[in-house]
């Protein structure tokens, strides 16, 4: 199985209010298809560590490849395309745009990409709710349904470019039991039947423990991966 | 794909806070409504007060002016290899009149941006009639000729230009002059110069120009008249007026006439420089409230983007996780600012006219003035238009700057 993401040597300062280190010579791969969680307590750098993945933070030593692309040292604008392309994202809150329809959220990102017609990326974002089980909801404005709903529809959003590399940042911090239980189903399927890597911090010892690898963090520094 | 993605992000983010729109689209209509309407004000004022001037002043007067005297004959009857200098050089008197005035008339003919001409002797006088006096100024014209440039056939209130051309000892008086005296139609008075010239008229009709300093003063008569009073010879002609076809163009028309026959000329533009100072000024007065009521309407938009984006931050940073660069981001904010401005200047150009329309309406009254002058261009609408956009790109400018730099990674996770 080929890499989806590298990263070596990866060191973050912070340097307000305090210089401090929040990442110490992090390395680590993630292999295709792979479902991994990073779990650690509050302040440890995980969720640090996973905005640097993200391509979004940019200020950090080290070397990062994902998807065989070496991405450190890209400028903004090509790691927002980089982004719109290949990543997807599950925030803790669903931050949807609340003035679009549920499917217009979804559609956004490929609209954004511009690859498809209009007609065709409707209907790929209409399969996206359909399989997440929102399809009824698709053309209510993303700010009138439920919790759980709004993340199912965030989800379908991080999917609509058919990504290879799905991260989440406690995705299920902000919902309940039967909610977080929708969600693992899906991250699952997605990294078995769809061969997308999946990468997120969690909180949730439950959630982590039942994916295919644990990445434990404390104080900057990996403490195991299985 | 219809209409791009940034483009319906711009106008769903307009549609969800309608009233914000709506309310800073109105500072756009409130400003090129009052651009428009401070323009066709101003424009129809200085039109308006160009008509008046041009009512009783032609675009270009030919005289002959007294000159200081040179050494051009001495150097002639000198010859060369001397220089001639003249100490305390004194104004030569030129007879005021125009030498051989019909010849010169024919040469200007040739002319072709000139479209009338009217041969004038003109003197003051003493009206009289019984023992009352009034002070004025007799003008000796071929009627017709002087009816093409001035207009004096609609100006009549009772006679006509005709009557004056039958009669030769006949007299076309204003009506100031005709109340003052107690004199209408068909009645006769006397005119007195200074050198003691009398001559009886009969009054063949009365003008009203509704300018006090004409209608009390002058008078018209045929050119014989004036001659005879001033015991001149039948070719004597003091001035000759002269219109052109684009009277803003007198500049350059009236130096050629000059260079042509060696006569001054005198512009309708240098005889009227007070007026012509009042229309300067009066442009600059509508411009600064003009632009003072863009520049706010322009902070009106600034605000409400800000705003707007203050509220949105989050939005915004989602959707540069999701792979929105930098210059979607600002070509998102400056789209609602450009439609703002758009229906803004819609609105305002509706507005505008609608504003200019019922004040044109509104009765004045005053002198000459009965209905507010306003005049109706084409060119305030555009320029309008053209200022409120230009207003609302600028106002929408620095806060889509602004929100293109915002950091994702520091927002969403606060």
């Amino acid at each position: 199985m080929s890499i989806a993401l590298k990263a070596e040597g990866v060191n973050k300062y912070f340097y307000t209010p305090d210089k401090f280190q929040a990442l110490n010579n992090v390395s680590f791969e993630v292999k295709e298809g792979e479902f991994v969680s990073v779990i650690g307590k509050s302040g440890c750098g995980k969720s640090t560590m996973l905005y640097i993945l993200s391509t979004m933070d940019t200020d950090y030593v080290g070397s990062l490849t994902l998807k065989g692309q070496h991405v450190t040292g890209c400028s903004q604008n090509e790691l927002a395309a980089f982004r719109n392309r290949h990543l997807g994202f599950v925030f803790q809150f669903h931050y949807l745009l609340p003035d679009f329809s549920c499917l217009k959220n979804v559609m956004i990102p490929a609209l954004r990409l511009g690859k498809l017609p209009r007609k065709e990326i409707e209907q790929n974002a209409y399969e996206k709710l359909q399989k997440l089980g929102v399809a009824e909801q698709a053309l209510k404005p993303a700010s009138r349904i439920s919790g759980g709903q709004q993340q199912r529809v965030a989800i379908a959003r991080a999917l609509i470019n058919e990504p290879s590399i799905i991260m989440g940042d406690e995705p299920t911090g902000n919902l309940d039991s039967r909610n977080t239980a929708v969600v693992f189903d899906i991250f699952r399927q997605l990294a078995e039947e769809y061969n997308k890597t999946i990468i997120t911090v969690t909180h949730d010892i439950d959630f982590a423990s039942k994916s295919d690898r644990i990445i434990e963090m404390m104080d900057g520094k990996i403490l195991n991966q299985q | 794909m219809a209409i791009g993605i940034n483009t319906e992000i711009a106008l769903t983010y307009m549609t969800s806070r309608r009233k914000q729109t709506i309310v800073s689209a109105l500072g756009v209509t409130f400003g090129i409504s009052m651009y428009i309407f401070m323009n066709s004000l101003i424009a129809g004022t200085n039109e308006w007060s160009e008509q008046v001037m041009l009512s009783s002043t032609p675009h270009i007067r030919l005289y002959n002016e007294n000159k200081l005297c040179d050494t051009r004959m001495l150097d002639k009857y000198a010859g060369a290899g001397r220089i001639n200098l003249i100490s305390n050089p004194q104004l030569l008197s030129s007879g005021n009149s125009i030498a051989n005035p019909d010849a010169i008339i024919k040469q200007l003919q040739q002319q072709p941006e000139i479209v009338a001409m009217s041969k004038q002797v003109s003197t003051s006088v003493i009206y009289a009639n019984g023992n009352v006096q009034e002070n004025g100024t007799v003008l000796g014209v071929n009627i017709d000729e002087q009816d093409k440039m001035f207009d004096i056939a609609s100006t009549m209130v009772s006679g006509t230009i005709e009557e004056l051309a039958a009669n030769p000892n006949g007299v076309i008086i204003g009506s100031g002059l005709s109340e003052k005296l107690n004199l209408g139609k068909g009645d006769y008075m006397t005119l007195t110069t200074a050198n003691g010239a009398q001559k009886r008229l009969e009054i063949a009709g009365v003008f009203r120009t509704t300018i006090k300093g004409v209608d009390n003063a002058r008078s018209y008569v045929n050119i014989p008249v004036v001659q005879q009073l001033l015991h001149k010879d039948r070719s004597y002609i003091t001035d000759i007026y002269i219109n052109i076809k684009d009277h803003n163009k007198t500049a350059d028309v009236s130096a050629r006439i000059n260079a042509h026959t060696g006569y001054t000329t005198e512009t309708w533009q240098s005889s009227n420089e007070q007026s012509l100072a009042g229309k300067k000024i009066r442009d600059i007065i509508a411009n600064a409230v003009v632009i003072t009521i863009l520049i706010v309407a322009g902070f009106g938009i600034y605000n409400i983007l800000n705003m707007v984006i203050y509220e949105k931050i989050k939005e915004i940073a989602i959707l540069k996780a999701t792979g929105f660069q930098g210059k979607h981001v600002i070509s998102i904010f400056i789209r609602q600012a450009l439609y703002i401005g758009v229906l803004g200047a819609l609105a305002g150009l509706l507005a505008g006219w609608a504003i200019s329309y019922f004040v044109s309406s509104m009765y004045l009254g005053l002198g000459n003035v009965e209905y507010l002058p306003i005049a109706f261009h084409t060119r305030h609408y555009l320029q309008g238009a053209f200022f409120g956009v230009i207003t609302a790109f600028f106002a929408g400018y620095i806060p889509a700057v602004r929100a293109s730099k915002v950091d994702p990674v520091q927002i969403i996770r606060g």
